[in-house]
């Protein structure tokens, strides 16, 4: 392929690489606003930045990230959702719960909360798939029965864990972050990160200096440098397969967002180190980002939602596509509900009311298409955390709890016309 | 030949039959309290939203197996709206009406503008007036009263959507509702034959003479049956009239107008419909616009009943409406659904829930039973379906 060719191609094509950037781009520009004008709010400068805060945000959405990447792959084949996931955290967490109460170890009641999860997502896989019930009607059923019977079990009354372990892996208290191994190892440490030092104590604030983290921040580090050579391999990959991306672009990018890791991990480390949930939230995004980009099934579930009638041409089979992808939100809501009540410290029959919005709201958001057929992992944690920082951000500076409900209903309906609207334009 | 048709006859009204039986069910459960004249009474102001709500699903389902997820809320929002003109404010009861179907029209053009002109799929478009209208009636309630609830509404505004004709003290004998049973009776009879007449003159095929017997015997005795019920509990119910008005109405543009037509053509197949010339892009609007309007027909029947406006109103609306047209089998994907059908899944629904709490059934089985019934409506019509292909 010469260079000349790829410029015959098409500019239609161009266009649309153009409109996908942007886009892209237009999310994480809107992410930065948004973050910035909360923390220019007159009277509550800098609090969204705190690493309190920071640290918040992500136990607080961990549910979000881990529905919203199954919620992903739903729509991804059409257009579909699943309206249950809500309620089948809830009744996970309850049948979990009740388990650890009645003496069952952590880990089996953990095991019982993904199976069930994973056979709900199954069955409704299966009439879905099967019986071609649309999803949103059998989803529908399962949002009311599952939260019947969440009552039935839980009988209207709140369940609590005790459970030290499981709250150490899967809460958000005092135990639930990597421990700073990195200063235990290094005793030394512990005299550089007090009051006296100055450029520290201004760096890293009065209240935080003693307790830095910093095997945090070396993760972050760590992590940010994996990040480099993944982009580095991947330019690499592109020159040799002579695939048009526009380098410096992307050198730009992978400098932002590696800076962005290293500083929130320091964020992270200036709170109380690395929380456990993100480790999940880590391995369930990583997964997924791998499944939908570099494996069979996540070209299949692209394809279904591109055109389903030639996708079935080709020999793929469709049914099992649709089963995987409702199996598949299955179990990870049986995951949100063991992170669910491994923050709130037990179940209430009321959990989990809104879930699905939420993950909808972050897919579409990022990018996803209404229709099915395009729709990215990365989008999808751009719109979780812009939803995360505007709830947030909401709290902070006060707004009634109703017309939070009103900006996230707005947010969805601008950010689902932008998708619609460049979409036609393409056209 | 004849079995043929009698397998035929018992599909085509297989919900209605299944409607009968569950009817039965309930009857022997609850010891003949579900036959009780303020039972009947119940299943018509308790269900009146389902009706109305289910008219105006009927017709978005029609075009494609869209859905409007915002009725519920919407509700909330006309509710506090209403109790904020009529008790706060204290305009009049007829003032007050106007207001509150012009916001609902308001809301149905830019809701419709923005589903069939900038083609945002309804499902989302909606989904952003269900989470925002809540908030938002909430909001104005909590700013109005200190109880978050307004209350109560004019007795006007309550005799025009819940009120009686011609009312007498229960247990006496209303007359004016009998003959208005007979009546009704009778003109179903009529129109049913009339109807077969004008299908032979016109040369199609049309019912026997004894079948259509049968089939007008059957309604009018119905009628004659409920109308008899609510003349013990005081007289005809104009929540009655309003439902039966509505259903009229619909039942004959869906059947006998060509914008009607236009609706089932849009829903079978939209790229033919277009380009046969039916504006497709008008049709999906005025279907948006007419549940608007019909929301607030229901939000008036809701709060008359209700007697106050309060936060948790409409909770569950949206997915009552759909059950019932899905039910009813009006097709999930679009161009297929009666009136008749609609009316028959809201009374299934409407008989089920009422069951259930005249036998104190724990309101958490009774979500799940909702479920059920939903999922093997849906699963039962679309195998019915697949054996006809």
């Amino acid at each position: 392929m010469t260079v000349s060719e790829n410029v015959v191609k098409a500019p239609k094509e161009r266009n649309y690489k153009v409109g996908e950037f942007f886009q892209k781009y237009t999310m994480i520009i809107a992410l930065v606003v948004v973050t910035a004008a909360f923390a220019m709010w007159p009277g509550k400068e800098g609090m969204i930045l705190l690493p309190s805060n920071l640290a918040g945000l992500i136990s607080e959405n961990a549910y979000v990230f881990v529905l919203a990447t199954g919620m992903l792959l739903c729509i991804l084949t059409g257009g579909n959702i699943d309206l249950s996931v809500g309620s089948v955290v809830c009744f996970s967490a309850a049948i979990g719960c009740t388990m650890m109460v009645a003496g069952t170890p952590w880990w089996l009641a953990v095991l019982v909360m993904l199976l069930i999860g994973l056979a709900i997502g199954a069955f409704q896989g299966f009439w879905i798939a099967k019986f071609k019930v649309p999803a949103f009607i059998a989803t529908l059923a399962g949002m009311y029965a599952f939260r019947g019977f969440t009552n039935v079990v839980l009988n209207g009354l709140r369940v609590d864990i005790k459970d030290d372990t499981y709250l150490m892996l899967f809460g958000n208290g005092k135990t639930s972050f990597i421990p700073d191994f990195i200063r235990d190892l290094f005793p030394g440490l512990n005299n550089v990160f007090t009051k006296e030092n100055a450029f520290l104590t201004k760096l890293i604030g009065e209240n935080y200096v003693t307790k830095f983290n910093v095997t945090c921040l070396c993760i972050g580090i760590v992590a940010a440098i994996i990040f480099i050579i993944m982009m580095i391999r991947r330019i690499r990959v592109q020159k040799k397969l002579e695939i048009i991306e526009s380098v410096p672009k992307q050198v730009i990018s992978m400098i932002v967002i590696t800076l962005l890791i290293v500083w929130f991990s320091f964020k992270l480390a200036c709170y109380r180190g690395f929380p456990m949930v993100l480790i999940w939230i880590a391995l369930v995004l990583g997964i997924y980002a791998y499944v939908t980009t570099k494996t069979a099934m996540g070209r299949h579930l692209y394809a279904v939602g591109g055109n389903e009638k030639a996708t079935a041409l080709s020999g793929v089979k469709t049914r099992n596509v649709f089963w995987f992808a409702y199996a598949n939100i299955g179990l990870l809501a049986g995951l949100a509900g063991i992170l669910t009540a491994g923050r709130a410290r037990g179940i209430d029959p009321v959990y989990g009311e809104g879930y699905e919005m939420d993950a909808i709201a972050s897919c579409f958001i990022g990018g996803a298409s209404a229709y099915g057929g395009s729709g990215k992992v990365s989008g999808m944690i751009i719109g979780a955390l812009l939803m995360g920082i505007i709830n947030k951000g909401m709290i902070i500076i006060g707004v009634d709890a109703n017309y939070q409900k009103v900006v996230k209903g707005i947010v969805l309906l601008v950010a689902v016309m932008f998708d619609v609207l460049s979409k036609r334009q393409k056209r | 030949m004849k079995n043929e048709s009698l397998r035929e006859t018992l599909k085509k009204n297989a919900m209605l039959i299944v409607l009968v039986l569950v009817y039965l069910f309930f009857l022997a459960v609850t010891g003949g309290g579900i036959f009780s004249p303020s039972s009947f009474s119940e299943l018509i102001n308790q269900n009146a939203y389902v009706y109305i709500l289910g008219a105006g699903m009927l017709m978005c389902m029609l075009t494609g197996g869209n859905i409007d997820l915002s009725c519920g809320a919407f509700v909330c929002l006309l509710g506090a709206l209403g109790g904020v003109f009529m008790i706060v404010q204290g305009l009049g009861t007829g003032v007050s009406i106007l207001l509150l179907l012009l916001v609902g029209v308001i809301y149905g053009v830019l809701l419709g503008f923005l589903i069939a002109y900038v083609h945002i799929p309804p499902w989302i478009a909606t989904l952003a007036g269900f989470l925002a209208f809540r908030g938002l009636g909430t909001s104005i309630l909590t700013a109005n009263s200190a109880t978050g609830s307004l209350a109560p509404f004019p007795v006007s505004f309550r005799n025009i959507f819940y009120g009686r004709i011609f009312p007498t003290d229960k247990g006496v004998f209303n007359l004016p509702c009998f003959i208005f049973g007979l009546v009704a009776a009778a003109i179903v009879v009529f129109a049913v034959f009339m109807n077969r007449r004008n299908r032979l003159k016109k040369g199609y095929e049309a019912d026997t003479v004894g079948k259509a017997a049968l089939k007008s015997g059957i309604g009018g005795a119905a009628i004659i049956l409920v109308m008899t019920r609510l003349a013990l509990d005081g007289g005809i119910p104009t929540t009655l009239l309003w439902v039966a008005g509505i259903i009229l109405v619909y039942s004959f543009i869906t059947s006998k107008t060509t914008i009607g037509r236009h609706f089932y053509v849009v829903g079978g197949n939209m790229e033919a419909a277009r380009l046969s010339g039916v504006n497709t892009r008008r049709i999906m609007f005025l279907a948006y616009l007419n549940m608007a309007v019909l929301t607030a027909i229901a939000t008036f029947t809701v709060i008359a009943r209700s007697q106050s406006a309060y936060a948790d109103v409409g909770k569950n609306f949206e997915m009552d409406a759909i059950s019932a047209c899905v039910v009813g089998g009006v097709s999930a994907s679009g161009g297929a659904g009666t009136v008749l059908g609609m009316v028959i899944g809201a009374t299934l629904i409407g008989v089920i829930n009422l069951g259930m709490s005249l036998i104190s059934l724990d309101a958490n089985y009774q979500r799940v039973v909702k479920g059920f019934v939903l999922l093997a409506a849906v699963v039962f019509d679309i195998l019915s379906k697949k054996k006809q292909s």
